[in-house]
């Protein structure tokens, strides 16, 4: 008896990705080691990055939580420092031990994850399963288009979120504009900023919380660069997308023989 | 008689063949080929039509990051402040990753030679090449078509009259 699957259900077991009204979220080749490196500059973001966002949000409203309450960013920042009393004395003993499993989790997590992606993304490219390029919802439309990677970095860098807004990852746009909000907003950034640029340095160092404010690197170079892999990493999808459309409706066996003959008179 | 046309991916190539359809040609009488490019060359900067996937952008921008947070960190006991050292950190991390990057790729992976005689991948190439059967009267109007559509060039073989 034979039981070979048919086509429907072969293009769905190894999907490329999925086109939603809210994002479109797929499999493409990474490099673990970045993954895993975002999620030591900032817990969750590599799952961020994989497109896996439940675990992502997850792990950083619990880095927000438990960093904030065991003050690791202030510990951190004595320690580089050379201050170790007071990295010390600045830690809260209560909180401070939650802090290591999660991060060694986050990070080993996230590379397991990529190495495990990496083969569904490897699976479905050799499938050459299909994709609905466009998805039309009640509240939004998600579609696959050529858009600017660096139109997308440029809107990074004015305020972290917009990026991926541009991109319609909308998740992690949301996500960090919020974050983006908060830290700036707890760290007196802005008012730093100001100081900084009329030369008060010490006003400027002195009205830093720095609790708040070595969130922002993280934030800020993790907005940039997922971005633009975004972009880069969508403009291909795309153009996979259209390639396998044009072979299966516009490859057809009938297709004129009379290309390669010469016009008549002219043999 | 045939009209050829090279194109980028994009969403007027499908508006164009779209087109074409409506206005009577067969689609039958359109075929695509789809173009491998025989050399890759790696590109340190990726654009909206070429990327490799593989950019040195990822370790500059972790590295600048972790340079943007040393600079804040020693920039509360520095002079200039955590905001500007944050800054100068962020510059002085980016550009050390980014040289770092290319230089290990120089030495550890062999970088592939284009081949000078062909110019096989220099300069944009295009990526899809359509060719439309049509009579010598819809010439014009197929090539009117796919010049509206950014086609990247259009050209003709008379060939055999239909």
């Amino acid at each position: 008896m034979e039981n070979k699957q048919p086509e429907s259900i072969r293009n769905k077991r190894r999907p490329i990705g999925l086109v939603t009204d809210i994002t479109v979220n797929f499999f493409h080749l990474r490099n673990p080691w970045v993954t895993a490196a975002w999620s030591a500059l900032f817990p969750g973001f590599g799952f961020i990055k994989l497109g896996s966002y439940i675990k992502g949000f997850l792990l950083v409203a619990w880095e927000f939580l438990i960093n904030s309450e065991a003050h690791i960013n202030m510990a951190i920042m004595y320690s580089f420092q050379g201050q170790f009393d007071l990295a010390r004395a600045v830690l809260d003993v209560r909180w401070t031990l939650l802090y290591l499993a999660v991060w060694v989790f986050s990070i080993w997590g996230s590379y397991a994850l990529t190495v495990d992606l990496n083969k569904m993304a490897i699976l479905g490219l050799r499938e050459n399963s299909t994709m609905v390029p466009v998805s039309i919802g009640a509240l939004d439309i998600g579609f696959l288009d050529k858009r600017h990677p660096w139109m997308a970095v440029g809107l990074s860098m004015m305020s972290p979120g917009l990026g991926h807004l541009y991109t319609h990852r909308i998740p992690t746009s949301f996500f960090l504009l919020i974050m983006t909000i908060a830290t700036v907003y707890y760290s007196h950034l802005l008012e730093a900023i100001e100081y900084s640029f009329l030369g008060a340095f010490s006003l400027a160092t002195g009205i830093l919380d720095p609790q708040w404010l070595m969130f922002i690197p993280s934030l800020y170079g993790f907005a940039v660069h997922d971005s633009y892999v975004n972009t880069v990493e969508y403009n291909i999808l795309f153009e996979q997308e259209q390639a396998r459309f044009l072979r299966d409706n516009y490859q057809s066996p009938h297709f004129s023989s009379s290309l390669l003959t010469p016009p008549k008179g002219e043999a | 008689m045939h009209v050829a046309r090279s194109f980028e991916y994009n969403l007027h190539l499908e508006l164009a063949i779209s087109e074409l359809e409506k206005k009577g040609i067969a689609r039958d009488g359109i075929a695509a080929i789809i173009m491998d490019s025989r050399v890759e060359e790696r590109k340190i900067l990726d654009t909206i039509h070429r990327a490799d996937g593989i950019s040195s952008f990822d370790t500059a921008a972790i590295t600048g990051t972790f340079g943007m947070l040393m600079g804040a960190i020693y920039g509360f006991v520095l002079y200039w402040g955590p905001v500007i050292w944050g800054i100068i950190g962020l510059l002085v991390g980016f550009t050390l990753g980014l040289m770092g990057d290319l230089l290990l790729t120089r030495v550890f992976k062999k970088k592939k030679e284009v081949d000078k005689k062909t110019g096989t991948a220099k300069g944009p190439s295009p990526q899809v090449f359509l060719i439309v059967e049509c009579d010598r009267d819809q010439e014009g109007m197929v090539k009117g078509i796919l010049w509206d559509n950014l086609a990247l060039g259009v050209g003709t073989l008379p060939g055999n009259h239909k």
